[in-house]
């Protein structure tokens, strides 16, 4: 295994957890902090492509400074949502937003 | 034994403490020590950044993803956090698949990744300067740039009318 494949193991690793948790726990506020693991996970692997391959030089950082843009992004419109949702619902359980459900 | 501009040591010290802390971030039953977990996550993801000589990535990802985000959501814990009893239930009726999922993700994505042949992988660093980044940005990823500034402004009132109340409207 080269250098490159070390960070990108890592990577997977860190991506496998974080879609766990985005499937896993009931606590929506964890879902999207495991959202957060899974975007930090893509970004290693953006920088690790960035430094091993000539070709992607810098343009992996400057797509990672792009990705953590949004990220900041969605996780303020997330937890606005989720707080907007708890007022009326009193509740930040996942499976309790069942209104829809037929 | 350090093979070109990878130092197995460090990586295998920082990798370690990036894993544990972000099982620690799914496998905590207190969402508090989740959260505290996934700061430490973070700090160590700013260590990759250091070792894949990102200094600009390692700073942004300390200022943004520890200082801000993590700030933000403890803030939306604090004015969620109720229902203690239900601690007892904190992974859902779906846990029974995730964890299988999950794990062949992993191993999908290991097998993917050792057959893939990667064309002109070095093992030097090929990270420009900072001053080379700021070059591309302004240059050649402007028009990105400015877009993410609009994305921005856009997050920024929607999360303002969605999070004040309905009968200010």
């Amino acid at each position: 295994m080269s250098a490159v494949d070390w960070y990108l193991a890592l990577a997977v690793g860190l991506f496998s957890i974080g879609a766990f948790g985005v499937l896993a726990r009931r606590n929506v506020i964890l879902v999207i902090m495991s959202l957060e693991l899974m975007l930090n996970a893509v970004n290693i692997a953006l920088v690790a492509f960035s430094n091993f391959i000539p070709a992607a030089a810098g343009r992996g950082e400057l797509f990672v400074l792009f990705v953590v843009t949004i990220a900041a992004a969605e996780v303020t419109v997330g937890l606005a949502i989720v707080i907007a949702n708890y007022r009326t619902h009193r509740t930040i359980q996942a499976d309790r937003f069942d209104e829809m459900k037929g | 034994m350090p093979q070109g501009d990878f130092h197995p040591v460090a990586f295998a010290i920082v990798a370690a403490w990036v894993l544990v802390c972000g099982i620690g971030v799914v496998a905590f039953r207190s969402i508090v020590r989740s959260a505290v977990s996934m700061v430490f996550c973070f700090l160590g993801v700013a260590a990759v950044y250091a070792l894949l000589h990102a200094p600009l990535l390692a700073v942004i990802q300390v200022l943004l993803y520890v200082g801000a985000i993590s700030v933000v959501i403890l803030f939306a814990i604090m004015l969620t956090e109720s229902q203690k009893g239900e601690y007892r239930l904190f992974f859902n009726t779906q846990s029974l698949f995730a964890l299988p999922l999950a794990v062949a993700t992993a191993l999908l994505a290991t097998v993917v990744l050792v057959s893939a042949k990667l064309n002109g992988v070095t093992t030097v660093a090929q990270n420009p300067s900072i001053g080379e980044i700021a070059h591309l940005l302004f240059n050649q990823y402007v028009f990105p740039f400015e877009l993410v500034s609009l994305v921005l402004l856009a997050a920024m009132i929607g999360a303002i009318v969605l999070s004040r109340k309905e009968d200010r409207l």
